[in-house]
Parts: structure tokens; C-alpha cells; sequence
């Protein structure tokens, strides 16, 4: 597996769309530290930091690494079928399963490396400013985690465009209208004060993220607004152990659906 | 071991209601090349994929190295080089990048290997080319090159010398003959190209309609096919009678005014000519000539050549 790995990352090599992905990963911390008008009028490093990475969870993981995962797992798996080398693969041989497999690692990869990489352009960014970076690693392993959320929470639609087959535009549409659907769930009261159990305020990687990670940000000093909304929502916060378990068993459930769809399609290639 | 590497029995392959490969009986033999012979669409690349696993069989199995194909592909596939259809990598890599992505998948650790199977094919080593800039010529050679990496004991290939230049095809297939006669490997090679079977194989499949109509090998081949003789005189007819008269040849058989031919194996040349010259007619040519492996095939699939 870790041959099959290293093989899925020098397949990217010189492909445009998995660096524009990549350098996607600076454009919220950049943009934040740009165009946001109170990033010169925080009163303190840790004020700095909670903004910041803040930004980072609501934007940059919602709006740009959700859609970002979908349209490069949907390159990843067609790039077999497009360049005819799933023949070559598999009479090494190397099942679809574990093919499969080593695409959707290498996704949780990315979106870990993403969220390091916009967390880490973060800690630049307040360090020339001038800030002292308090609390900020804490808050940097949380983005990580969120990242692997986010990864398990994009399974159902990589799942979609893979059974859908083809037209990278139908997965962009996809991809974007997921995205789209998460980000108001993930803001939304209804969702998010929902008990934890099998509804979509659990399941969607918009509010299940949020309700995880929002836990750790800075409410020393609350404004009116902030209290309010603490007082509505931090009894549907969850924990890390229902957080992950939850996105652990959406992802198995969807891998193995989206193992058993690759594998009928390399069959019907066949 | 048995001396048979590739067999298959009863091997059918059904898409719908078309059968595109029916009730095959395929023998090949160790350290030979087998060469599979058939128009477009008669089966052949159907055919190798199930050899391969790429496609699963409708009926019938594969037995490669003696083994079932089916729940043994771990430990048969290894031991097996392929080149299927078209030539088939990632093109934002260059030829040694993509080889060493499938050397990795075969746990090839010596990238000598890699470097070996580019130089017996005539490419560089580490070019700076990407596979998208390749002309046709040099996919098929990388294509071989892959087939050929981890030095199997069969390769199975499918039309290898499609879109190579004269020279090139030359080279492959001294290459591939100096694959089986030097290192002792066993070749499946399709083609629609008599000429190239006729050159390379030891061994002959005639598929045809899904259907293996003759399997055999070349030297039984050349028995069998016919000799005759041909003579361009200035009057057929006449010339018949003279050797049905002369020399008792009755099978003469005359194509138009000028052309003559005897199957008959009794002939002898220098007397037949003398007698056709003493009595006046002239005789532009005359030839001792054998069926190609062209005219066999027509025979055999009852259909025009196919190249």
C-alpha cells in the first residue's frame, strides 16, 4: 500500500489543477490579512490568532478545500480510465479496492496538508504583523483535525461523481453544489443545535465540523452577540470521540461503496 | 512442468447476445512465439484480455504456467509482460517517470531494470520528453518497454508492431525473436499482418469470428500448404493438351489464354518446357510457386486476405 501511495503522488506531477488546488490553501490567510479591515485592530496575539484561524475553519475548509477535495478525486479516479493505465495496473496486479484506496489516502493527505499549509501561512502572516502567535498550535492540530473531517465529509460526493462516471463539469457542479448545501447547513441554527444522532446536523461535514471545532476557539471575552450565540449552541457541541467517529464511519461506509463502484467500472473496462 | 504455459478450455466471452469469442482451445508452448492471426473484430484482443484477467470469461478457463488463471493472479500476473491494444501511461510524465511508477508497483526495485528495457527499445533514459510528445512509434516502444521491465517468462502482446516505422518494425521483431531464442521466453503475439506472423511465429492460431479455426505450428503449416506449377505461354489450352498428351498430366488447369498451372508434384520442369517449345508455342515464364500463408488463411476462413 505505501508503493501504491507514493505512486498516486508522482502521478501528480506537473498537473496544474492539483497545484492550483494547493496554492489554494494560502488565499483565505491572505485575503483575511489583506482585505479584512480589523486584522490592524485586534487588541492582542491571541485576539490575532482566534481570528484568524477562524476564518480558516469557516472559509477556507468549507468553501475552498470541500470543493477542492471533490474536483481532484474525480481527476484522481478518471485519470485511469482517461489515460487507458488501469490495464497496465491491473496485471501488475493491483485491485481496484486497494487502487481506490490509495487515491482516497492520498485525499486525506491533501486535505490535512491544506489545512496545515493554511495554518501555517496564518502563523507568518500574524508573525510580520507583529503578534505574538498565542494559543495558535492548538488551534493549527484542530484545523489538521478539521481537515480530516472535512475529508470523511466529502466521501458521499466523491462516491456521487464516481458512480456518475465522466464529465469532470457534472462533478464541478457537484462538487460546488455540496459545498454550497454544507456551508449554509454548517451556519444554520436548525442544523447545528441538533442532537447528535442520524440527522443531517450529525452527518453533514458543515455542521458536524463546526460543532466540533467551534469549542476551541477564544470566548474569554465574548461580545453580546457571541454570548448569545454560545448559550444556543455549546450544548450541541461534540465531542473529538463523536466528531471522528462519526466522519471514521461515513468514510468506511462511503469507501467501500466507492471501491465497489471502481471496481464494476474496471470490469466493464474490461 | 508441462511443457503447454498458456491453455484454455472452452474459453467464451458473450457481450449480450454476440459471442466474441467461442469455445477456444488455445495451446502455447513454452520458448515458443505463437503468433494469433485474425481480421479486425475476429477476437484476438478479447481474447488476451481474458488471458490476461482484464476481462472475465463468459464460459470456459485459463490455465497459465499450468495453474488456473482464476484465484491464482497474485503469484501467475508476475511472471507475465503484457502490451494490450493501445499503449496506455500518464502523459505530464516522460517514458522513465511512467516506468517507474508501474517498476514500483512491481516492487522493481533496480532501476537498472528500467534503464535496460528504455535501452532495448531504442529510447533514452531519463529524456526530459513528456509521454504526451511521443509519436506513435515511440508509445508502442515505451508500451514494450513496460512489457518487458520485469523480465517475465510470458509476454502476451497485442499487435506490438501497430505504428512502428519500417525500421522499426524490423528491430521489434529481431527483438522479439531474440527474446524467445536467447532467453528462452514464451511469446503470444496477435496481429492482422500475415507478413509479420509469417516472419515471427513458430507456432499459428487462425481465429475467426470468435472462432479458433486452426492451430498448428509453421513447419506443419509449410507441409501442408500446396506447390504447383506456372507456366505464361502463348496458348494455354493447347499447352494443356501437349502435357496431358506428352507427359500424362491431366490436372493442368488453364486461367484465361495464357496461364497455366499443374498441382501435380510428378511435373518435371526442363521436359514439360522442351515439349511445349518443340511444338511452337513460346513460353514467356515458368515458375515452381507455394501457397502463402495468405492463401491458407483465405482457405481457411473461406474469406479474402486480410493484408
Amino acid at each position: 500500500m505505501p508503493d501504491l501511495i507514493l505512486c498516486e503522488f508522482f502521478k501528480l506531477k506537473r498537473k496544474p489543477l492539483f497545484f492550483a488546488a494547493s496554492a489554494a490553501s494560502g488565499l483565505i490567510p491572505l485575503g483575511c490579512a489583506l482585505f479584512l479591515p480589523d486584522f490592524h485592530t485586534f487588541s492582542s496575539g491571541a485576539e490575532a490568532v482566534d481570528s484568524m484561524m477562524s476564518s480558516l475553519f469557516q472559509m477556507s475548509a468549507t468553501l475552498l478545500l470541500m470543493p477542492a477535495l471533490v474536483v481532484l478525486a474525480s481527476n484522481l479516479f478518471f485519470e485511469e480510465h482517461d489515460n487507458d493505465t488501469l490495464k497496465n495496473i491491473v496485471t501488475v496486479p493491483v485491485s481496484m479496492p486497494a487502487l481506490a484506496l490509495a487515491k482516497i489516502f492520498l485525499l486525506l493527505l491533501f486535505s490535512m496538508a491544506f489545512m496545515a499549509a493554511g495554518g501555517l501561512i496564518n502563523l507568518i502572516i500574524l508573525t510580520a504583523a507583529g503578534w505574538e502567535p498565542t494559543g495558535f498550535w492548538r488551534l493549527f492540530f484542530v484545523g489538521i483535525g478539521q481537515g480530516i473531517l472535512m475529508w470523511a465529509g466529502a466521501m458521499p460526493c466523491i462516491f456521487l461523481v464516481v458512480a456518475l462516471n465522466r464529465s469532470y463539469i457534472i462533478s464541478v457542479i457537484i462538487a460546488f453544489f455540496y459545498t454550497a448545501v454544507n456551508y449554509i447547513f454548517g451556519t444554520s441554527d436548525l442544523f447545528i443545535t441538533q442532537p447528535f444522532g442520524l440527522n443531517p446536523g450529525t452527518l453533514l461535514p458543515g455542521s458536524l465540523t463546526f460543532r466540533w471545532y467551534f469549542q476551541y476557539l477564544d470566548f474569554s471575552d465574548p461580545g453580546a452577540e457571541m454570548a448569545r450565540l454560545l448559550e444556543r449552541i455549546s450544548s450541541s457541541f461534540l465531542n473529538a470521540a463523536q466528531a471522528f467517529g462519526t466522519a471514521g464511519m461515513e468514510a468506511f461506509v462511503f469507501f467501500i461503496l466507492i471501491a465497489l463502484v471502481y471496481r464494476r467500472q474496471g470490469r466493464q473496462k474490461g | 512442468m508441462s511443457d503447454i504455459i498458456i491453455e484454455t478450455r472452452g474459453l467464451t466471452k458473450r457481450y449480450g447476445d454476440q459471442v466474441s469469442v467461442s469455445k477456444l482451445n488455445l495451446h502455447v508452448k513454452k520458448g515458443r512465439i505463437y503468433g494469433l492471426l485474425g481480421r479486425n473484430g475476429a477476437g484476438k484482443t478479447t481474447t488476451m484480455r481474458m488471458l490476461l484477467g482484464l476481462a472475465a470469461p463468459s464460459a470456459g478457463t485459463v490455465h497459465l504456467f499450468g495453474r488456473p488463471l482464476k484465484g491464482g493472479e497474485r503469484e501467475i500476473l508476475p511472471r507475465v509482460g503484457s502490451l494490450i491494444e493501445s499503449p496506455g501511461f500518464y502523459p505530464n510524465l516522460t517514458g522513465t517517470e511512467n516506468l517507474k511508477i508501474f517498476a514500483r508497483l512491481r516492487k522493481l526495485k533496480n532501476e537498472a531494470a528500467i534503464k535496460n528495457a528504455l535501452e532495448l527499445v531504442n529510447l533514452p533514459w531519463r529524456d526530459k520528453k513528456l509521454y504526451s510528445q511521443y509519436s506513435l512509434g515511440m508509445k508502442q516502444r515505451l508500451a514494450i518497454a513496460l512489457a518487458i521491465m520485469h523480465n517475465p517468462e510470458l509476454l502476451i502482446l497485442d499487435e506490438p508492431l501497430n505504428g512502428l516505422d519500417p525500421i522499426g518494425i524490423a528491430e521489434v521483431r529481431e527483438f522479439i525473436r531474440a527474446l524467445c531464442d536467447e532467453s528462452g521466453k514464451t511469446i503470444l503475439i496477435s496481429s492482422h499482418i500475415l507478413s509479420e506472423i509469417a516472419l515471427l511465429a513458430d507456432d499459428i492460431g487462425i481465429i475467426d469470428g470468435g472462432v479458433l479455426l486452426e492451430e498448428e505450428s509453421f513447419s506443419e503449416l509449410e507441409q501442408k500448404n500446396g506447390r504447383y506449377f506456372r507456366f505464361l505461354v502463348s496458348n494455354a489450352p493447347v499447352a494443356a493438351r501437349i502435357l496431358s498428351d506428352g507427359l500424362g498430366i491431366s490436372s493442368a488447369a488453364v486461367n484465361g489464354g495464357h496461364e497455366l498451372t499443374v498441382r501435380d508434384p510428378r511435373l518435371d520442369m526442363g521436359e514439360a518446357i522442351r515439349l511445349l517449345v518443340e511444338a511452337g508455342l513460346t513460353v514467356t515464364d515458368a515458375h515452381l510457386c507455394e501457397d502463402t500463408l495468405e492463401d491458407y488463411f483465405k482457405k481457411i476462413t473461406g474469406g479474402e486476405g486480410i493484408a
